[in-house]
């Protein structure tokens, strides 16, 4: 419990450290820093209609970033939350496209399932080739995101260019209204129906299931799991793919919910935020929708900036950016002043 | 043929430069991710301080203060906070990218490019068809030699390459690894503010937001590919630009028939396959290069 307690208040310290490096980043480009992180706020939460706008950036963001915290809680640090989130988008728009004229009720869900597929794809040869020859995944995915963001543009530019369109933009052909799951808005039934499936689903996994302990053992000690008999490459290679699969899943989402199409390099931070929100929450998955709302608010608030504060939206990827240079951070001194400080108070709690 | 080389050579060269510096961290067991923000920080300084003193030597300083600083704040976080070098590497990439729109957006009030009266001396009439390249491309060359010497040939470099790939051995011969990387970082600073300022002031003479559009990523790739060694690494770099390069002028040529977007995958799948082959080479765990380091 203190432990916990000691785990949220040291992400807390480094938010709030890294909130302090973008207030000094701000003042030295000459905006107030006061005046900025109070039009963040206002853009993310207190205007009329904020918070549903924070959720509707949130949900994606949540839906990967479980998966990635999953794939980190095995002891994997895939940080190609972005490719696999693109690949997602790609496939479930051939799908669509090769399906083109069936009922929605199969169309809609099988272009899910697809869109998963090609998320877990694109996870799947860098986990393969992490567990059969050791090569760092870090590397791998982190590649797979630059590949994946070319194959988009390729595909948005070639063949699932949409033929009727200008020549400049690159997108595919709209979908029929009749396939979409959600207005432009982002927000609806459906997709806050899949964003709960996929927490509680997620939830139990980690939380009440044996391949959850295994995966958190395993995590922390290999060696240890293995000697127990856990199967760890097995381990391994369905959290790449459930990863995978998820960031997939969010990048269909996106397609067949506010896009409606599938747009060349949308969301270019996706997935970089996403892994951020898993490390902010420690990998846990009620956390993870905490932060997900967190950021997802940032996001939102990165479109009110300009339009409605004059203030540029980069303010927004200077505090995510300042957010990962310290999340990670694991200070021995931080923890003991923590400790100290926490001690104290509860100490101070218990006295008469 | 000459406008060709030309070409790559000016594609080149700051890739060249960053490559280095990222060839410096690798040795010394940093996976250096930041390079593209301390590239960027570089080329912004540089065009923003010819505009604000006139004075190239003024903003070649502050450039070179800049990228160090950053490049310190990246060795801050990795060794003394103990954070991931990937994750907080990607943060001072963003922290460049967003903190020079921001500057930019700040100091000139409009997200429009900005252009220098002059940038960085040229070459001149007595190299022919090269007379409009810059003096940093002229050095390349001399640069990538001395980094050699210094790290093949010098006990500085050993005792790098020992803080990279064998700390602890390091610090049983009495040196201090997490100093090596702080010179290591530094050093880089300076190499990157140099590629920054040659892709910014060597041709164009402009910056606009995002002008790096990820050359730090692909000079990283030219780390990996090239075995980090600072003449293969180099190498690696122009063979990048060489294929850029070919890339622009078969689509010139043969139109949208020539995929150019699958030919400029090539460095990352290179990357991967470098990676790959190290892992293969020299054991998962130890390709990795973490050390101590690695930690989470």
């Amino acid at each position: 419990m203190n432990s916990n307690f000691i785990t949220i208040l040291r992400a807390a310290v480094f938010v709030v450290l890294a909130l302090a490096l973008c207030g000094v980043i701000f003042e030295f480009a000459g905006y107030s820093a006061p005046a900025m992180f109070t039009s963040i706020a206002e853009g993310a939460f207190l205007r009329s209609g904020g918070l549903t706008q924070s959720l509707r950036w949130a949900i994606p963001l949540f839906i990967t970033a479980v998966g990635v915290g999953l794939s980190f809680r095995c002891g994997f640090f895939n940080i190609g939350a972005q490719g696999q989130f693109y690949a997602g988008a790609i496939a479930a728009t051939c799908a669509a496209t090769w399906l083109d004229g069936a009922p929605a009720l199969v169309l809609v869900p099988l272009s899910l399932v697809a869109g998963m597929a090609g998320g877990a794809l694109w996870a799947l040869w860098p986990g393969l080739l992490r567990l059969r020859s050791g090569t760092d995944e870090t590397i791998t995915t982190l590649m797979g995101n630059f590949l994946a963001t070319l194959l988009l543009i390729y595909v948005t530019t070639g063949p699932l260019k949409d033929p009727s369109g200008s020549g400049q933009q690159s997108s595919s052909r709209p979908l029929a209204a009749a396939y979409r799951i959600s207005n432009s808005l982002g927000l609806s039934p459906t997709i806050i129906a899949v964003a709960v499936v996929v927490g509680v689903l997620m939830w139990l996994l980690v939380n009440r299931s044996a391949f959850g302990v295994v995966a958190s053992l395993a995590g922390r000690n290999p060696v240890m799991v293995r000697w127990q008999g856990a199967k760890v490459w097995w381990l391994g290679l369905s959290s790449f793919l459930l990863a995978g699969g998820l960031a997939g899943l969010a990048g269909t989402l996106e397609v067949f919910g506010p896009n409606g199409r599938l747009v060349g390099g949308f969301l270019p931070a996706h997935g970089f935020t996403a892994t951020l929100i898993a490390l902010v929450a420690n990998l846990s998955v009620g956390g993870t929708a905490a932060a997900a709302l967190f950021f997802g608010g940032l996001a939102s608030a990165a479109l009110y900036l300009p339009i409605m504060a004059g203030l540029p939206s980069a303010a927004i990827d200077i505090i995510n950016a300042a957010i990962a240079l310290f999340i990670t951070a694991r200070s021995a001194r931080v923890d003991r002043v923590l400790g100290r400080l926490t001690g104290l108070a509860s100490s101070r709690g218990k006295a008469p | 043929m000459n406008d060709l080389v030309v070409a790559i050579l000016r594609s080149g060269t700051p890739l060249v430069y960053v490559t280095l510096a990222g060839v410096v961290a690798q040795r010394a067991g940093i996976w250096h991710l930041g390079l593209e923000g301390v590239m960027i920080i570089g080329a912004a300084s540089t065009i923003i301080g010819i505009v604000l003193t006139g004075s190239l030597g003024l903003a070649l300083i502050a450039a070179v203060v800049l990228c160090v600083l950053a490049s310190v704040l990246l060795w801050f976080t990795i060794e003394k906070l103990k954070a991931n070098p990937i994750i907080a590497g990607l943060g001072l990439t963003g922290l460049g990218v967003g903190g020079t729109t921001l500057a930019s957006q700040s100091i000139f009030g409009s997200q429009a490019s900005i252009t220098a009266p002059f940038g960085l001396p040229r070459l001149g009439e007595a190299f022919g068809p090269f007379a409009s390249l810059s003096v940093l491309v002229a050095a390349m060359p001399f640069v990538v030699a001395l980094l050699w010497v210094l790290l093949r040939r010098t006990r500085f470099g050993l005792q790098l390459a020992a803080s990279g790939e064998h700390p602890f051995a390091a610090r049983g011969a009495g040196v201090e690894p997490a100093r090596m990387r702080l010179f290591a970082l530094a050093f880089g600073g300076v190499l990157a503010a140099a590629g920054g300022a040659e892709l910014a002031a060597g041709s164009l003479q402009i910056f606009a937001q995002n002008m790096t559009a990820g050359r730090g990523f692909m000079a990283f790739a030219a780390v990996v590919f090239g075995v980090s060694h600072p003449i293969g690494a180099a190498f690696a770099a122009m063979f990048f630009s060489l294929v850029g390069a070919l890339g622009i002028r078969a689509q010139l040529v043969f139109g949208d028939a020539v995929p150019h977007d699958l030919l400029l995958a090539l460095p990352y799948i290179a990357t991967v396959f470098g990676v790959w082959l190290s892992g293969r080479l020299r054991g998962g765990a130890a390709s990795s290069a973490f050390g101590e380091l690695r930690d989470y």
